[in-house]
């Protein structure tokens, strides 16, 4: 090909720059999605702003902010550590040992999760009232947010090369020797990330330090915001952002570079439970008593109020309100979890089909929401419309199901990336020459494939909503009431007899869609391992 | 005829350049096998010509119609195309009847005509499997018979056999060839494997530097490579020097006549001997030469061997067939054949 030639196609190439095809529409929808996810900091900052710089300058640096500084801080850290130790041995129990029942524990002991973490509080709190402070929160956030440690670490032990555990074993390292370095080491990415979902939960609970009077960075937001202080509910949660994203800093320089590979083909090789021997007996008490505690406590307390208590103030006047509150929570849950979803899926296929940087970019705008507590989102988004934007949008469910969209985009993001990695892109291809266009791909293969996954997305976020307090109390429009706030307002009316119904509801919609996601991502693990 | 035409293509990745200027035209119902080492750029060609990706200059063409150029663009799922990637690719959740009938309209999907390719892949009566109950040998052929089935203009395919095991891998080829053959079907074929490319192909176009270096038929390519370096990536290949004087070049291995299409002025020249070019004899006339490695492969050897007149000079490699067994230092005598191709040497 003479030079000549060469240069003539150059000029060719800048005559036509349309030739080379970006995912423009993808890329724009991301973009506009990510904008949306980063509304809530940006309203934070405008409100600050509107505060004045001097004033929440004075309210973040007095007496009050140590105060809540230490108590948040001390919480997170010892529950974390809590949730870690718990999470990890339960895990390696039941995915590494012969532990009797293995397939049963490893149900029962992640149901929990399921169960609002305002609804534990009230189980303990409201039979034995000892049972609050420092000490109960310690106790009742441990039982209910551990699970958040052992699903991912149990996920990493059952996909983890048993390979790498027989090589040390056969270089002379002892058997906890190669536990720390190797097993531990394998599952270290796993449990640091759910030591950060443990940290941020703790920092963003409501409802469960309420009941239980532990006063923490959330509870005053939410105590100033209804007092009608924003200036300083602004500056709490300013110090509440930026307490987050330390958090989630601290997991990132944790976790290092380093990245667990798995050499060889992806053969499932299982290495052989490890025999309890007699030590099973001691295992299986303590079992028993894990499950007991977070699953048989709040479950048994809710039962023997609802059976037990004073009888119901207003005869059959709580049935209607029990439906129709069921009704308002599955409508706002399912929306939103319909909304994240939509949402999530052009991002998600940006990631999963697209450049790196676009990927990186992205993956810090869901930082962004991951760092910011639900009670802020909502405090952000309805000071923000009812001062700046004229009241639009204010007090109506549109507004709620916003925030939770906003708040669960995170979790959605999850699901549907792994589901999309199950619709590889060479298929797409496959069928476009087999004659299809995008739409009919979208339809017959891409969504076809995808399916299950957004199920469990949809299942996820829905899940979560339902199990929604703080950020529906700020929100809720005026005159309805969901499973979670109507349970809240007998609640803090000490009407136990009839909040524990809503409770019970509470916790049969939400362990639903936890045990599709439990089989979902159960099945995944087996597929890709 | 041809039907598929590519002219003056050019692709980059961002700064890095991968096709600078590939032309070539492919003559309707042959077989065609893009050959070139992996990173040059053949599956970039190939999804250019699917449309998958869009080149930055340059024109393709399918039959009569342009399908990319300066003013044109088809869309892939317009341009009749049967793709066939690398791991076969079938939908994981429809059956293997569904599959093959994914690209035609509606109401032919449960008609004869699904039925009617998968006999034709030797796959009759495996239409209500699924893709996992299938060998990795089946998958490639049912992935065919989907391509196949929407009676394209041309077939491409991605490496095709690269994820077949060894012993599957010539039975499936040659079930390959035999079923294009048959249907009288315009292929294009990657690969980076040349024995694969010279055995399955009518013709192989050698792909070096982001541009065609050859294309030509698998005999032409193997005896007659435009240059050294591509008789290098072909096969085996001892590079000679040697004086050529009226058709006879003097070398080494003694004087060989020079193949005719290797039009020459006299001088001195490259010279191209395969390793079967060359017999060992126990006796008699030849180049005296010690043996210095023997590899053995079954169905045939492989040999190294140092001419005892130039013992500084570059090994020279012998196939040969048979079972005895040859010791590095054992003396042996060798024989080469002509004609032998060249090229000028500078």
């Amino acid at each position: 090909m003479a030079t000549g030639t060469l240069t003539e196609r150059h000029t060719e190439v800048r005559a036509i720059p349309a030739r080379t095809r970006r995912p423009a529409a993808l890329l724009a929808v991301s973009v506009l999605v990510a904008a949306v996810l980063a509304l809530p900091l940006v309203f934070l900052l405008i409100e600050a702003h509107g505060a004045g710089v001097s004033d929440v300058n004075h309210l973040v640096f007095r007496p009050l902010t140590g105060t809540l500084l230490w108590n948040t801080v001390r919480l997170t850290a010892v529950v974390t550590l809590a949730c870690a130790v718990i999470g990890t041995a339960a895990a390696w129990c039941v995915e590494r040992t012969d532990l009797p029942g293995r397939r049963a524990w490893a149900v029962l002991v992640v149901v929990p999760l399921a169960i609002p973490d305002f609804v534990v509080s009230f189980g303990w709190n409201s039979l034995w009232a000892w049972m609050h402070g420092f000490r109960g929160a310690v106790i009742v956030m441990t039982l209910a947010v551990y699970p958040l440690v052992y699903l991912p670490v149990a996920a990493s032990l059952r996909g983890a090369d048993p390979g790498q555990e027989e090589v040390a074993r056969s270089l002379g390292s002892s058997r906890l020797r190669t536990f720390v370095r190797i097993t531990l080491g394998q599952a270290k990415g796993a449990i640091l990330g759910g030591c950060l979902l443990v940290a941020l939960v703790l920092l963003a609970e409501y409802g469960a330090f309420e009941i239980l009077g532990y006063q923490t960075f959330t509870t005053e937001i939410f105590t100033e915001f209804n007092g009608y202080s924003f200036a300083a509910s602004c500056a709490l949660s300013l110090v509440l952002v930026v307490l987050s994203l330390l958090v989630l800093a601290g997991e990132g320089l944790l976790r290092g570079r380093g990245r667990v590979s798995r050499s060889g083909p992806m053969t499932q090789r299982i290495s052989p439970p490890l025999q309890l021997g007699w030590t099973r007996w001691p295992v299986l008490a303590l079992f028993t008593a894990l499950a007991g505690l977070a699953l048989g406590v709040p479950v048994a307390s809710a039962v023997y109020w609802m059976v037990d208590g004073q009888p119901p103030l207003l005869a059959g006047g709580a049935n209607v309100s029990l439906l129709d509150a069921a009704g308002h929570t599955a409508l706002y849950g399912g929306t939103a979890a319909a909304l994240a979803t939509v949402m999530a899926f052009p991002v998600a296929m940006l990631a999963i089909r697209h450049g790196s940087r676009m990927r990186h970019f992205l993956e810090r705008s869901t930082y962004l929401v991951l760092g910011m507590p639900g009670v802020v989102i909502a405090f952000a988004l309805s000071y923000f419309t009812e001062r700046y934007a004229a009241g639009f949008g204010y007090g109506t469910s549109a507004l709620l199901i916003a925030c939770y969209a906003i708040m669960f985009f995170p979790l959605a993001l999850v699901g549907v990336k792994a589901s999309l990695a199950r619709a590889p892109a060479s298929l797409d291809e496959v069928a476009r020459s087999l004659g299809q266009n995008r739409l009919a791909v979208l339809c017959r293969v891409t969504l076809r494939l995808a399916g299950p996954g957004l199920a469990a997305a949809f299942c996820l976020v829905f899940l979560s909503a339902v199990t929604e307090l703080t950020a529906t109390l700020l929100l809720i429009p005026t005159g309805t009431q969901t499973l979670a706030t109507q349970f809240w307002s007998y609640e803090t009316n000490l009407s136990y007899s009839q909040a524990a119904p809503f409770a019970l509801v509470m916790i049969v919609v939400a362990a639903v869609p936890s045990y599709v996601l439990g089989r979902f991502f159960d099945r995944s693990a087996h597929a890709q391992g | 005829m041809r039907q598929l035409a590519v002219s003056g293509l050019y692709k980059a990745f961002g700064a890095h350049p991968v096709l600078t200027g590939v032309d070539l035209e492919v003559p309707a119902g042959s077989l065609t096998a893009i050959l070139g080492p992996s990173g040059s750029g053949k599956t970039t060609l190939l999804r250019l010509m699917a449309g998958f990706e869009r080149p930055d200059a340059g024109t393709i063409t399918i039959g009569d119609a342009v399908v990319d150029g300066p003013a044109e663009y088809v869309a892939p799922e317009r341009r009749r195309i049967g793709y066939v990637p690398q791991e076969g690719s079938l939908f994981p959740h429809l059956s293997v009847e569904a599959n093959v009938g994914f690209g035609l309209p509606a109401r032919q999907r449960r008609g004869g005509k699904v039925g009617a390719m998968l006999e034709a892949v030797g796959l009759g009566g495996f239409g209500r499997r699924y893709p996992h109950q299938l060998s990795g040998g089946q998958q490639q052929r049912v992935a065919l018979a989907r391509a196949l089935a929407i009676e394209p203009a041309l077939v491409l395919l991605d490496e095709p056999f690269a994820s077949l095991d060894a012993h599957l891998r010539a039975s499936v080829r040659a079930d390959v060839q035999e079923i294009f053959r048959r249907a009288g079907t315009t292929a294009v074929l990657v690969t980076h494997d040349q024995d694969e490319a010279l055995s399955i192909a009518d013709r192989v176009a050698a792909l070096r530097d982001g541009q065609i270096a050859q294309y030509a038929t698998p005999e032409d390519l193997y005896a007659r490579p435009v240059d050294a370096d591509l008789a290098t990536f072909i096969g085996d290949a001892n590079l000679l020097e040697g004086v050529l004087n009226a058709g006879a070049v003097k070398t080494i291995l003694g004087t060989l006549l020079l193949d005719e299409a290797a039009a020459l002025p006299d001088g001195q020249v490259t010279v191209l001997v395969r390793p079967e070019q060359i017999e060992l004899a126990s006796g008699g006339d030849g180049i005296p030469a010690k043996v210095t490695s023997y590899g053995y492969h079954g169905h045939d050897a492989v040999l190294r061997v140092q001419p005892e007149r130039d013992a500084d000079g570059p090994a020279i490699t012998v196939r040969i067939i048979g079972e005895q067994r040859l010791r590095p230092g054992s003396p042996v005598i060798l024989r080469a054949r002509g004609p032998v191709y060249a090229w000028p040497r500078d």
